[in-house]
């Protein structure tokens, strides 16, 4: 395989990596807190994929991206006011890892009983299988729309969060919630509406996921360890981190995959360790922007 | 004094139980005990490094695995029994616990908590594409099952596994209640402040992080002596930090008494789940995790505090108390 291609084709993985993290990276710098049970979301937005696609035969999967989205924005917005609220200000950070970690269970189980452990995924149709060649590369056209709309979701997020109002309020509540308060911020409003965001995300991220892989409701956990290396090497709480601790990842992976064909997440876990154990604090450890 | 006793009662009862399980025929209820004695142990292992340490690991998973593949190795390779092996599993999950040190307290918190993972999910990996270390389908123990003498072979399992827990629960308390449990209760509740005391925050987490290494590998190496066999995805599975985690919690982290409470629900919930309504493990699992939401929301420091604080009960308390002259004279 040529050097460039196995390069676009780990950015393109790593772009589907970053969006795994990025939702995850939202709630840990807005709230300080560790949603453990976020690669469940991930999951259930994968099967909801699956099941609005069956209702809708010959759709194209990438449509339903948007209403997907939107479902679990609002389902995000729901266990953030009726259950998360009430640990987010709990003064140690066990308290909303021990509750996320119960839930995340919860989930999982559920999803098993309900949808059995048979192997899923989305099917894309013949996009799955096209490819454009550009001076004798060949690259798929669907992992090359995965990038796209990581990269457009990061810019957007980043845009939102840096620019708007609500992204003024956001940051004042992550700074300081009490003084936010005194602001005229309702710190609770901003968490629902943040965890509606970080799911949100994380639905995106799991409709990608399904047109590329398969799944099973036991795929939380090894998503979850994704997005949390990615947050973890780009540094808690920074976008850009995530995008670019996604794009080393992907490259690791890839790379990896090249020189040792059953290596599998492997490689992913020591370019983990290379960068935390030179720099514990990220790529770019810093808050939010 | 009074824990100790009984303790030591405790002791006693179990030593009789297995002397006692070949004339009834227990074989099941020993089995049974042998597992809640092992989980016990693991979980205590795990709140030393959580509820006292302030060391969130994730990966505690590691070391079980780590001993197990020690005791199936050196048993195989040496052609000696598995009971002689486990104290090799024990030195050897405490130098790998020293080791991974070196590098994992470099993290801090979350950082720590996610690292360790990862690097069990790594060894996990590496272990089950390396032909040399039985690759994906583990070992087994058919070569030495002649050493095994399988008339007491529940019975020794039993009263190893029940050593094992005594041991964990009493060691931790008398380590707690040593200089160095001081400093770690010091450091966990604010680092800043106990190493601006002098308390070597480094060496005092490095020294309980072997000791729960080495007791998760032991504990780790008798569970699957007495399953027989092992893979890497069982030996080195995430599950095992999820009950470790689930014991603790819902019991008390923090308390010595948390886990040994925790313990009980865990196994009663799934007693009562899987044999006495017929229910599938998933419904069982549901169960546990939201059992573990509803102590969070309304009791987050875990239901042992609870009774305690409603009986007065001292139990193993480590809290230090002034001496008796002190209280008696009114302050000046």
């Amino acid at each position: 395989m040529d050097w460039v291609g196995l390069i676009i084709n780990g950015l393109c993985l790593g772009g589907l990596y970053g969006m795994l993290g990025v939702g995850l990276a939202l709630v840990t710098g807005v709230m300080r807190f560790v949603n453990i049970s976020h690669g469940e979301f991930i999951v259930m937005a994968a099967f909801l994929g699956v099941f609005a696609s069956l209702q809708v035969p010959g759709i194209n999967p990438l449509w339903l991206i948007v209403p997907v989205a939107i479902v679990f924005f609002f389902v995000g917005y729901g266990v953030q006011a009726v259950l998360f609220n009430k640990v987010v200000t709990a003064p140690d950070f066990l308290a909303p890892i021990l509750l996320t970690f119960g839930f995340s269970i919860v989930l999982q189980n559920v999803m098993f009983e309900a949808f059995g452990t048979n192997v899923r995924s989305l099917t894309a149709g013949g996009l799955a299988r096209e490819s454009i060649s550009v001076g004798g590369i060949s690259i798929g056209v669907l992992p090359l729309i995965t990038l796209g709309l990581a990269i457009l979701f990061f810019v957007v997020l980043q845009l939102v969060i840096a620019r708007t109002a609500f992204g003024r309020a956001v940051r004042a509540t992550a700074d300081n919630r009490d003084v936010a308060r005194l602001m005229g911020v309702r710190p609770t409003r901003i968490f629902n509406i943040t965890m509606g965001l970080s799911l949100a995300l994380a639905a995106v991220a799991g409709m990608l996921l399904a047109m590329r892989a398969t799944f099973t409701p036991f795929s939380g956990l090894s998503n979850l360890l994704v997005a949390f290396e990615v947050i973890v090497i780009g540094g808690f709480g920074s976008f850009w981190g995530a995008l670019l601790g996604g794009f080393l990842l992907g490259l690791a992976q890839l790379i990896g995959l090249h020189f040792d064909p059953d290596a599998g997440i492997f490689y992913v876990h020591l370019a983990f360790f290379a960068v935390v154990l030179f720099r514990p604090q990220g790529l770019m450890g810093i808050k939010l922007p | 004094m009074k824990a100790l006793i009984a303790l030591l009662v405790c002791a006693a009862i179990a030593a009789a139980a297995g002397l006692l399980a070949p004339v009834y025929d227990w074989a099941g209820g020993l089995r049974f005990a042998s597992e809640m004695f092992l989980y016990l142990a693991m979980a205590q292992m795990w709140n030393l490094l959580a509820g006292y340490a302030g060391l969130l690991c994730m990966g505690q998973q590691m070391f079980i695995g780590l001993g197990t593949y020690c005791l199936f190795y050196t048993s195989l390779q040496l052609h000696v029994s598995p009971y002689w092996a486990m104290p090799v599993s024990f030195v050897f999950c405490g130098l790998m616990a020293a080791l991974a040190a070196l590098f994992m307290f470099r993290l801090r918190l979350v950082y720590f908590a996610i690292g360790t993972w990862v690097l069990s999910d790594m060894i996990a990996s590496f272990i089950s594409r390396t032909p040399e270390l039985g690759g994906a389908s583990g070992y087994q123990l058919s070569d030495v099952l002649p050493l095994i003498n399988f008339d007491w072979f529940d019975e020794v399992i039993f009263w190893i596994a029940a050593a094992i827990a005594f041991a964990t629960v009493w060691g931790a308390y008398a380590l707690m209640r040593s200089s160095v449990g001081l400093g770690l209760m010091s450091i966990r509740d604010n680092d800043l402040a106990a190493s601006s005391l002098g308390v070597d925050v480094w060496t005092n987490r490095f020294i309980v992080f072997v000791i729960a290494g080495a007791g998760c590998g032991l504990a780790g190496a008798v569970y699957f002596t007495a399953q027989l066999a092992m893979g890497p995805a069982q030996a080195f599975d995430p599950n095992w930090v999820v009950a470790m985690l689930f014991i603790t919690i819902v019991g008390g982290i923090g308390t010595l008494e948390g886990p040994i409470l925790g313990t009980a629900i865990y196994f009663a919930l799934r007693e009562v789940f899987t044999n006495v309504l017929g229910l599938s493990g998933a419904w069982y699992l549901i169960a546990l995790g939201g059992a573990a939401m509803v102590v969070m929301l309304y009791a987050p420091n875990g239901l042992w505090p609870v009774v305690r604080d409603r009986f007065n009960i001292r139990g193993l308390s480590v809290r230090r108390q002034p001496p008796k002259s002190l209280l008696a004279q009114p302050a000046e």
